[in-house]
This record gives structure tokens, sequence and C-alpha cells, in this order.
């Protein structure tokens, strides 16, 4: 019971937060409905038991991902996506409740996901791995081959990106074609 | 202890991809574009990890490990092409690409 009420709360502010994502028309806001929508995401695989994915999609996806996205969104001139000459001054003082409201939605997913999961192993951790070693178990043996085929396309989109985003001598224009 | 089943799961999955198809295919701006494709992308993982809770497996587990992954990658790569896109183009709407169109 308490675990159908847990996956409600996470599954109706994932669609929530997703509603966000899909209707704000500014792009800062869609970047933090997407960290809510990923925090809530990740609720739900606490619920289903699966801590492994869950811890990594807090860690990776929802802080990593939105930052990078947020780091790449600030370091390009969006004339047209960013205000220009606005100091965000008064902003930036209001900016902090929602920062805090964010780190309390984080903790609280954590909790929460962590007391209704099934079998409770993140709390005996260190006395028996549970879910963590099965998952590292089959990962390492039965799909040992596309783990290191995930590694190579890693790598090449490491090496893509970087192609891909340097800066040119010589626009598109200015080619001959 | 009552458990969930496993259609609450693939219902949530259902919808949460369809508001990511939606946005991608609403949406003008090319960054929110990219950030639907990340939600289309939890929505299928979602899907793997109820799969595995009902079926008592962890494989379901490690292929949302690769999503994460590869979604990562996605990232990177299509915000690298965004931002070659801005600098060559000075374009941010999906709309004046249009060199392509026959």
């Amino acid at each position: 019971m308490m675990q159908w009420l847990a996956f409600l709360f996470f599954g109706s502010l994932a669609i929530l937060s997703a509603l966000g994502v899909v209707l704000f028309s500014n792009v800062v806001y869609v970047i933090l409905s997407l960290l809510s929508t990923l925090v809530m995401v990740a609720g739900v695989f606490f619920v289903a038991g699966a801590e492994l994915v869950g811890a990594l999609q807090l860690l990776i996806y929802a802080v990593a991902i939105a930052v990078f996205y947020i780091l790449v969104l600030t370091a390009v001139p969006w004339e047209k996506a960013l205000k220009k000459d606005s100091h965000y001054r008064v902003e930036g003082v209001l900016t902090f409740p929602i920062v805090l409201a964010f780190y309390l939605e984080i903790i609280l997913v954590f909790l929460l996901g962590v007391s209704v999961s099934p079998k409770g192993e993140i709390r005996e951790y260190i006395k028996s791995l549970g879910n963590t070693e099965v998952v590292g178990s089959v990962l390492f043996s039965k799909y040992f081959f596309a783990f290191e085929l995930v590694s190579l396309v890693l790598l090449v989109g490491m090496i893509g990106a970087v192609i891909i985003g340097r800066k040119e001598e010589k626009t598109y224009e200015d080619g001959s074609p | 202890m009552k458990m969930v089943p496993l259609e609450a799961y693939l219902i949530l999955s259902i919808i949460l991809f369809g508001l990511g198809v939606f946005g991608m295919i609403v949406r003008r701006n090319l960054v929110t574009i990219l950030m639907s494709a990340e939600l289309a992308l939890n929505a299928v993982n979602i899907a793997f990890v109820g799969a595995d809770a009902y079926l008592g497996l962890a494989d379901g587990q490690i292929f949302a490990l690769f999503i994460i992954a590869l979604a990562a990658v996605e990232a990177a790569v299509g915000l690298g092409i965004i931002v070659a896109i801005f600098r060559l183009r000075k374009v941010e709407s999906s709309d004046e690409l249009t060199d392509m169109r026959g």
C-alpha cells in the first residue's frame, strides 16, 4: 500500500514535470522541468526495487546531464533564447528557494524511495550487496561484450562531439558551394 | 505487501513517451527537441525497470544502464550539432533549417 502511494506520487509528479518540458517556452524552465522529471523517474526506479539504476539516474542523469545542458546553453550566445540586457540581480536572489526546493526534492525522493523499496537492500548495503551485486554479476558475465561496446560508443561520441563542436576557420557561406 | 502491478509502469511509460514524442514534433526550439528525446528515453527506462520488477530479473536494469550511457552520448553529440548549426547559420529553430528540402 505504501509502495503504491509512493508510485502514484512519483508518477503523477513525473507527468506534471513532463508537461512542463513540453509546454514551457523559456529554455531554462524546460531544463529545470526536465531535471524534476528525471529525479521523479529515479523515484519510480526506487519503488521498483532497482536501487543501482535509481542512484545512477540521480547522480549521472539528473545532475550531470542537466548541468551539462545549462553549461552549453550559457556558453552559446543565444540572442533569442536568453534575454540580453537585464541584470538578473533580483532574479538571482529569487533562485535560491528554487535551488533549495530541488535539493529537498532529491533528498525526499531518496529517503522515500529507500523506505518503500521492496527488499530494502540499500539499508543493508554493507552487509549484503543485494541488487547491486546481482546487477554487477549479470553485467560482467552475460552482457560483458555489450558493456565494452558501450564504452567504445562513449569514446566515439566524445571524439565526434569535439570534432563537431570545434571552431571552424571559415563559415559555410564563405565556401565555394 | 501489495506490489505495484506491471500495468501501472507501462501506463506511466506510455504517457511519458507520448509527451516526449509530442514535444519532438510540436516544439521548434532545437534544445527543447533534444530534451524531449531524453524524456522518451526515460519512458523506455521505466518500462524496462517495471518489467524487471514484475519478472524478478536483473537484465532490464542493465539495459536501463546502457540507455543512460547512450543518452549521455546523444546529449553530447546533439548539443555539439546544435552549437555548430547555431555558429554556421545563426538559427535556433527547426523551421529555419530548410536546406535539405527538395
